[in-house]
């Protein structure tokens, strides 16, 4: 039922947006593209990558949160507190400042690699001491890792003009502005990532029990934390690094995908997967639509629309328990 | 024993704290040597809306760095200079001779007001902002210490407004108040080859009727200016350029109107003028989006650069103008509507 909602949203994304088309001019463009009718343009080159973007990210924010949560059993887990968007921030203002890098498709590579190493940075600090990551210990150090990764950020676009006036337009979380090529080169990663987050129910279940529950039942602990957080650092750092930091998403999902089919995670996983997209094209759409003739950003209207709807769901949802 | 040491930590922190923060104004250099100051009591209508009067004309001056090159060009010589950027990359600053002038803020926003104390300043001068109600340095926005420049002397300045002449006229008068011989300056030549500029450029817009649209282009939307708000662009318009006028700008900043890059053909002008400041990345930017050439000016090659939003002097409005001239003068007018 949930892929028949998607399929609406992914077509409702191609035919609307800041400009209005006619479903007929829509189609034509599929059928036979004309250069020169910028309809055409808009309709393939603009809206098809931005929602084929907006369905690989979606999915990758939901299971990472999905993931996330599970890992530390803090239903407030996000990856901005993990310290993936900092490190994706703090390495695009190093690639402004040092190489001069101009645009998003240049700067991209910079981002995954700077949230990879943040999420590595995180988990090094977090297994300090004798009882390795713990929950516990993991949320404290991405709070850690992201508040150092931030002042530092901050540091540098106060002193730049230049790297201000770039970063507060990647900041806000958008998927205008990133078309086929940028698609081509972040999907694999994505969907490599989607895939393996699919497969993590079990140990996700398992974790969920507690350690020593989990070890009794022969879950490899240790090892399968470092691969979860492998994979939540190549969901995220994926996803920021093509659209920027992008709130919520995370956040929300795996809690209404929990709401709808229960406490396991072989059903959270795909239910986070289907729902990431059309929570996060549903707000792309409503801010190309609202905002016309220009446009509001997703993260923008996902910030607006996203807090009301989790205080909503914390008031009359039943959170079931981690 | 802790309290010995604990007390001992205390006072010398304490120390520590003092010795940082004393400005002791000091009399360093004597006053520049210029042409005749005028003696007795110096009065200015500033533009904010106050008088200011002083026992004698001022003669050490600090300044926002597009008024500084104002006056500097009729011979009156700052003693300080705050910049919104590096002044090497200041384009107000460029070729200017900044020996001896203490440079107290690289960054919009961010002025060394302690430095400034211990120069001694007679006044303050710096472009005044109607819609912001500030002078340059001291807006909304700014660090609050920043402010505390406006308590070590008077801020007058000239105001951004309908056209960069008031803001080239305000300076000279302001420089001539304060003693410049404005007609054997270098400001009376420069005012010269501009009015010499603005002549051939009315010339060539009664030639061509030539409409144009001034945007600054970013990845996920395309800018469109107000006119309104840039007063290079109404002298452009006043003087034949037909500037188009956006009709719906935003609200909220309504020196632009945003535009999704999925809407960019909504205007057609002959001619498209990106925002000098950043010309060579916006050019690239614009290129990058599949909707760009749908500009059919942009399509033809037809993009020029725009001085935005920074002159100040008659000598860089000059050089901007010709440059100007020169780009319009091929371009094709039947590209537009």
């Amino acid at each position: 039922m949930l892929l028949v909602v998607l399929a609406a949203i992914a077509f409702l994304s191609v035919t609307h947006g800041s400009r209005s088309i006619p479903l007929r001019d829509v189609v034509d463009a599929f059928r036979h593209f004309d250069d020169g009718a910028i309809e055409d343009r808009v309709a393939l080159q603009l809206r098809v990558p931005r929602t084929i973007l907006g369905i690989l990210v979606g999915a990758a924010l939901g299971l990472a949160g999905a993931i996330l949560q599970g890992l530390t059993r803090n239903p407030l887990a996000d990856p901005g507190i993990m310290g993936i968007n900092a490190g994706a921030a703090t390495a695009v203002v190093l690639a402004i400042t040092v190489l001069g890098v101009g645009s998003v498709s240049g700067y991209i590579w910079f981002a995954f690699a700077g949230a990879v190493l943040a999420t590595a940075l995180v988990y090094v600090i977090g297994s300090l001491g004798r009882e390795g990551a713990t929950p516990v210990k993991m949320a404290l150090a991405g709070a850690a890792v992201t508040a150092g990764l931030t002042s530092l950020t901050t540091g540098m676009m106060m002193t730049d003009v230049e790297v201000l006036d770039q970063l507060r337009f990647w900041q806000v979380g958008s998927l205008a502005g990133r078309y086929a090529p940028i698609v081509e080169g972040i999907a694999p990663f994505l969907v490599v990532g989607i895939v393996g987050a699919l497969l993590c129910g079990r140990a996700l279940n398992g974790l969920a029990l507690g350690d020593d529950t989990a070890r009794a039942l022969g879950l490899r602990v240790g090892r399968t934390r470092v691969l979860l957080l492998g994979l939540v650092a190549l969901l995220c750092g994926a996803g920021t690094a093509a659209c920027g930091p992008i709130v919520f998403v995370g956040l929300v999902v795996p809690h209404v995908a929990r709401l709808v089919c229960g406490p396991d995670y072989r059903w959270i996983l795909p239910y986070s997967m289907l729902l990431g997209p059309v929570l996060l094209l549903g707000a792309d759409i409503i801010g190309r639509v609202a905002g016309s003739p220009g446009e509001l950003q997703v993260g923008v209207v996902m910030g607006v629309l996203g807090a009301p709807f989790f205080v909503a769901l914390v008031r009359w949802g039943r959170m079931s328990e981690l | 024993m802790k309290r010995l040491v604990s007390s001992g930590v205390c006072a010398l922190v304490v120390l520590g704290l003092a010795a940082c923060s004393s400005d002791v104004a000091e009399d360093t250099d004597a006053a520049p040597t210029k042409d005749a100051t005028p003696a007795g009591p110096w009065e200015w209508d500033d533009a904010d809306g106050e008088t200011v009067t002083l026992d004698e004309v001022p003669t050490r001056i600090i300044a926002h760095s597009g008024a500084a090159a104002a006056l500097m060009s009729y011979g009156i010589r700052p003693i300080g200079i705050y910049a919104d950027e590096s002044v090497k990359t200041d384009p107000n600053l460029q070729g200017l001779d900044l020996d001896g002038i203490e440079i107290l803020g690289e960054e919009w926003g961010s002025i060394d007001v302690a430095k400034a104390s211990t120069l001694n300043p007679d006044l303050i001068v710096a472009d005044w902002w109607p819609a912001e109600k500030a002078h340059s340095g001291l807006e909304e926005g700014v660090k609050e210490k920043s402010k505390d420049l406006a308590k070590l002397a008077d801020v007058v300045g000239a105001p951004q407004g309908g056209s960069i002449m008031a803001l080239t006229e305000g300076y000279e008068k302001l420089a001539e108040s304060l003693g410049a011989d404005i007609e054997s300056s270098q400001g009376a030549k420069d005012r010269a080859a501009f009015e010499a500029a603005r002549d051939e450029f009315s010339a060539l817009m009664e030639e061509k009727e030539i409409s144009a649209l001034a945007v600054s282009p970013a990845s996920d939307l395309l800018y469109v200016a107000n006119p309104e708000f840039a007063p290079e662009l109404l002298d452009f318009a006043e003087w034949g350029l037909g500037v188009i006028e956006p009709d719906a700008v935003d609200k909220d900043f309504p020196y632009w109107e945003n535009l999704s890059w999925e809407n960019a053909d909504k205007y057609q002008p002959d001619v498209v003028l990106i925002d000098g400041r950043t010309f060579d990345d916006s050019v690239k930017t614009a290129e990058d989006q599949p909707t760009w050439t749908s500009i059919r000016a942009a399509q033809e090659g037809q993009v020029i650069e725009w001085p935005a939003f920074w002159l100040h002097t008659y000598r860089d409005y000059a050089e901007a103008l010709e440059k100007l001239t020169d780009d319009l003068s091929d371009v094709d007018v039947t590209v537009g509507d």
